[in-house]
């Protein structure tokens, strides 16, 4: 019992003096950015970019949009927040928790469909989903992933939704639903273009009038201290110097595509 | 992978310290002094055993953020830190603690605690020197069940502490991230230490309950 309690004890103290040596960074700004998961490939580069120009350093935190909306909506202390929609960015400004004027939206998805080379399988369709050789479609939930709304759109207006049915297998969000087909579980998975772009397999990108956009949208959140750094970094996600690294990680730029 | 490892265990050092204390004395409390409202007391502190963490996080997201007491009179500001993580795996390991130490303080003969008390000896010094001492072993089979529980601790902390590398990111949030992005062999190792060492914890669990069988 008394060693347990000596553990305890040195762990507490352990817990206490990397708490003291925890802020090292006087002086210098960190942000920090929620992020939706589907940025985890294209941030980091970006984000050191955006380091050796200014200095600021930016810490991320990854995530479903949905809950990350749900924390800065009580108060988490995120300076900057990249959603994988617009719709919660825009809901969390209706609610005054982030700055109105830096709603915008950042980066277009493109949503592709996605199976293994060693597969055999030849589809240049998406008409060719109905061949018997494929069993299982991976999809992100579509009740709440914009891809996944995305897919199930493309497929309602080809009048395919109805008949493939059967064969869909519902993931938690894109990354899963690619895990799917890369495992081998799923023969092919709908997917973001930016996940697969630098992944060997086959893949055949929905045409762009089957879906609506699927715009992703950022925003300064409102009250934090560090709004001027996270202004910076707002500006450079969404200038020009970032947008060459965006579209080679497989995004559209809205700025590109409507003006 | 180590400076999530450093994260885990400052989270689950912490958690333990809190699961000890608070669990025992809420074990005590539940185990010896009959008040109005003890079954709700307890069915309300056993609920995160049962209920997906994501909903115990949700909570744990009012009850810590904005607009709550424990942010806007006691200053604490625990959302998105290591501490806020703590509180999370506090909460779900807990009810295995209480489980445990609240039968083992229950199964103590109160003529033994009555004894002590005819020979003068005080409430605190029959606490500490008969019913804690008797009741030891299932007190820390709880206390290490619920530290297992805690640093397995995924979705509650990931509402109130977020995944932030280095921050508040934890040996499960690392399977988690290496799973989804494909990073098959740092998922299979995170998920082999961590194993590793709720094994230990159940060890330890089960010869606290069967000293005497190897």
């Amino acid at each position: 019992m008394r060693a347990a309690i000596a553990v305890l004890l040195a762990l507490l103290l352990a817990a206490c003096a990397g708490r003291e040596a925890a802020p090292p960074d006087e002086g210098e700004t960190t942000l920090l950015v929620s992020a939706a998961a589907n940025l985890a490939d294209v941030l980091p580069p970006l984000l050191d970019a955006f380091q050796e120009q200014t200095g600021i350093r930016v810490q991320v935190n990854y995530g479903n949009t949905a809950q990350l909306a749900a924390q800065i909506e009580r108060g988490a202390p995120v300076d900057l927040f990249l959603a994988a929609d617009r719709q919660h960015v825009e809901t969390l400004a209706a609610k005054g928790l982030v700055l109105p004027d830096t709603v915008r939206v950042y980066a277009r998805g493109r949503l592709v469909l996605w199976w293994r080379a060693d597969s055999g399988l030849a589809l240049s369709s998406l008409e060719d989903l109905q061949s018997a050789s494929v069993r299982r479609i991976a999809i992100a939930n579509p009740d709440q992933a914009p891809y996944g709304a995305a897919a199930r759109q493309a497929l309602q207006r080809l009048g395919l939704w109805e008949a493939l049915q059967p064969r869909l297998v519902i993931a938690e969000n894109i990354q899963q639903a690619f895990q799917y087909a890369r495992s081998g579980n799923a023969d092919v998975a709908f997917t973001a273009l930016s996940l697969v772009v630098n992944e060997s397999g086959q893949r055949l990108e929905v045409a762009r009038e089957l879906y609506e956009p699927i715009d992703q949208a950022l925003a300064v959140v409102k009250g934090t201290p560090r709004e001027a750094a996270a202004r910076r970094l707002a500006d450079y996600l969404a200038g020009p110097e970032a947008a060459a690294l965006w579209q080679r990680y497989g995004y559209e730029l809205p700025a590109l595509v409507s003006r | 992978m180590l400076s999530a490892l450093i994260v885990s265990l400052k989270v689950v050092g912490v958690a333990t310290l809190v699961i000890g204390v608070v669990g025992t004395l809420l074990a005590l409390l539940l185990a010896r002094v009959r008040f109005p409202g003890r079954t709700l007391l307890e069915l309300v502190l056993t609920l995160p055993l049962v209920l997906p963490p994501t909903v115990v996080g949700f909570f744990l997201l009012y009850v810590l953020g904005r607009g709550s007491p424990v942010r806007d009179w006691l200053g604490l500001d625990l959302l998105f830190t290591w501490q806020g993580a703590a509180v999370a795996a506090s909460a779900v390991g807990l009810p295995l603690m209480l489980q445990s130490a609240r039968a083992a303080i229950a199964a103590v003969d109160p003529q033994l605690e009555d004894a002590a008390r005819t020979l003068g000896r005080s409430e605190p010094e029959v606490l500490l020197r008969v019913t804690l001492p008797l009741a030891h072993r299932g007190i820390l089979a709880g206390l290490f069940l619920g530290a297992a529980r805690a640093l397995g601790e995924f979705g509650a902390t990931l509402m109130v502490a977020g995944n932030i590398a280095g921050r508040t990111r934890t040996l499960p949030m690392v399977v988690y991230d290496a799973a989804l992005n494909g990073d098959l062999a740092l998922a299979a190792q995170t998920s082999l230490l961590l194993s590793g060492i709720a094994f230990l914890a159940l060890f330890a669990t089960r010869r606290l309950e069967q000293p005497a069988q190897r």
